[in-house]
């Protein structure tokens, strides 16, 4: 279970972002809608441990992530979180299975790949350079790799927004399934998939302060 | 790790490989620079510190000492053979050795002398001149091999261009190859120079030729080579011989001259030095280019593979890892370089090898002399900092944000 309680982030631009109390139950999904800036990736980045909130506390699993140190922060999302990044965060020189094999740096299990490759109809792309992969492929990559290491909470940002509807939505579904049984949150401003989650958020009426100035992504803040 | 590192390098093979390349030349060139330079003055002093003493005519000692060492220059001239045998009963004399250079064959010089001259070397084929003989050779490996000549043959040496002696040489051995100044001479005894230019002056003489300007060898030598039995020896025997008028049994008078072989290769060798202080320094300033190309190479790496930490960073790699995954790759660039630019010198060495050998000194490529395996320590050392320190102020900024 993930829980946030009086959560809020300050930017150099000395906007903030409040967040109401939030629980998010283990095994569901949840699509989080709202409006460009309204504090829906930094929402995500305060649950993976990328940024710290300036106030208030995360709670996963009953463990205060927020009185943590960033290594043990690391080493939590390394293990437990699989995130899926908006502009994916690919090493474009690298193989697709090299991709994945980065995580083995710290010493993640990736037997599971070549399962999920299958899975998302990537086996055949496996030893090819990811700037030589299409968009969706490339998201499905990024799929894999937060997948491969079977985490118990998987954070997606706009996992479509880089793709046409068709293929999105064949991604999306895709990612529902194999994410099925773990806690899956999902940021994106297309109301459109919302049937694919269990619950969906309106992050509009979950935030509030100087949401309107805030930046729009984790790119801006990191 | 090392596997991913491997594949992170390869993708960066433009840069990899001028850092590479950067250092083995620049580190290369250091190397070899103080190596030769320490391999010819070893060499030289060594040579010339075998024996106590030159004596020979009166004029350059320069001349005397790469004359009788290195068979270099044109012999001072001649001094009697009496000298040799006034020597021999001198107290302080351990050994004497003739030297007598006049005649050539196929343009390399031929020397007579004794056998003692020789001991040390080797014969690859036959044996050497015995020392009762007359007209037997004794060739060096380069004479044998580009004159075509093996043991048993006979050769025809000449005075001068187109006054070829009569009297054949038969070749008795072929020197084993040194790389030395030896590969390319002919060795005989003495007496045969001797009976060479006795044979050469009666034909003349026979002949009403016209007059020929020849030295005249008969009982003569071009220098004596000397070890006394004490090293203190040879300065008083310096201070006998130098400069004094030797008067022979035929009444001649000759001004001799007497050198201690080092003294005189470490004038020489000093004056060099400053040849080798300008050679030092421009490696000492390719090598400081080269440390701060390193440096620009690699901070500018760090800064192309700034999205890649980051990256690395927001999937969780952490940074002890991701400093780790760096310094191997450095590590691997920099022992590699710093193994090619040792082997660079090597080969190098090698190549040089021969035209060195001319000085009389063999390069041996497996000699490495302490400030080298520093130098190149450095090196390494320096391909390292620019990453250790970046990486570790990375490392010391907590989170990812900012």
């Amino acid at each position: 279970m993930i829980q946030l309680h009086q959560v809020s982030k300050h930017f150099h631009n000395e906007t903030a972002i409040r967040y109401s109390d939030m629980v998010f139950e283990d095994g569901h999904s949840y699509l989080l809608l709202g409006a460009s800036g309204c504090g829906k990736s930094t929402l995500l980045n305060l649950i993976a441990g990328i940024i710290s909130p300036d106030t208030g506390e995360i709670i996963i699993n009953g463990r205060v992530m927020t009185n943590e140190s960033q290594q043990v922060r690391d080493a939590f999302r390394i293990r437990s979180i699989g995130y899926i990044f908006q502009d994916f965060k690919l090493i474009e020189d690298m193989t697709v299975q090299d991709n994945i094999d980065i995580l083995r740096l710290e010493g993640v299990d990736v037997s599971h790949a070549a399962g999920l490759f299958a899975a998302l109809g990537m086996q055949e792309k496996r030893n090819k350079k990811v700037r030589q992969l299409s968009g969706g492929e490339k998201q499905r990559v990024a799929i894999v790799r937060a997948l491969v290491k079977q985490p118990d909470i998987i954070l997606a940002d706009e996992p479509t927004g880089n793709l046409n509807f068709s293929i999105g939505e064949q991604v999306m579904r895709e990612l529902a399934e194999t994410a099925r049984g773990k806690t899956l949150i999902t940021v994106t401003h297309d109301e459109r998939l919302a049937s694919y989650f269990d619950h969906v958020v309106d992050m509009n009426e979950m935030t509030s302060g100087g949401l309107f100035d805030a930046p729009s992504d984790s790119r801006e803040v990191m | 790790m090392f596997h991913f590192a491997m594949k992170n390098l390869a993708i960066k093979k433009a840069q990899t490989l001028l850092v590479i390349l950067s250092i083995v030349l620049s580190a290369g060139v250091a190397v070899l620079a103080y190596n030769v330079s320490g391999q010819v003055n070893d060499g030289i002093t060594g040579t010339a510190a075998y024996y106590s003493a030159i004596i020979g005519p009166s004029g350059s000692k320069t001349q005397l000492a790469m004359n009788t060492m290195y068979f270099s220059d044109e012999p001072l001239g001649t001094i009697p053979y009496e000298v040799i045998s006034e020597l021999q009963q001198d107290m302080r004399v351990a050994s004497v050795v003739p030297f007598a250079m006049a005649d050539s064959y196929n343009g390399y010089s031929v020397v007579g002398t004794s056998t003692d001259f020789l001991s040390g070397k080797n014969v690859s084929q036959g044996e050497m001149f015995s020392a009762a003989g007359s007209f037997e050779a004794v060739l060096g490996a380069n004479v044998a091999r580009v004159s075509g000549v093996r043991v048993g043959d006979q050769i025809y040496t000449s005075h001068s261009v187109g006054e070829t002696h009569k009297t054949p040489y038969t070749v008795t051995g072929i020197l084993q190859e040194t790389h030395t100044v030896y590969d390319n001479v002919v060795f005989t005894q003495l007496q045969t120079i001797w009976a060479a230019h006795e044979e050469e002056e009666e034909e003349h003489e026979e002949g009403h030729e016209e007059e020929h300007e020849h030295e005249e060898m008969n009982g003569m030598v071009c220098a004596v080579l000397v070890r006394t039995l004490n090293p203190t020896y040879a300065m008083t025997l310096v201070n006998d011989y130098d400069g004094r008028i030797f008067m022979s049994r035929d009444g001649g008078s000759h001004t001799l001259q007497a050198i201690e072989p080092m003294d005189t290769v470490r004038g020489i060798l000093q004056d060099a030095d400053t040849t080798r202080y300008i050679v030092f320094i421009l490696c000492a300033i390719i090598l400081v280019m080269n440390v701060m190309m390193i440096i620009i190479i690699t901070l500018l790496n760090l800064y192309h593979s700034a999205g890649e930490i980051r990256l690395m960073r927001l999937i969780g790699i952490s940074m002890r890892k991701i400093n780790l995954l760096y310094l191997i790759q450095n590590l691997v660039v920099g022992f590699a370089a710093v193994l090619l630019a040792f082997l660079l010198s090597r080969v190098c060495l090698l190549l040089m090898r021969d035209y060195v050998a001319q000085m009389g000194v063999v390069l041996n490529a497996s000699k490495v002399y302490p400030l080298e395996a520093v130098l190149l320590a450095a090196v390494f050392i320096i391909n390292l900092l620019p990453t250790m320190i970046c990486t570790w102020r990375m490392a010391g900024q907590e989170g990812i944000n900012n």
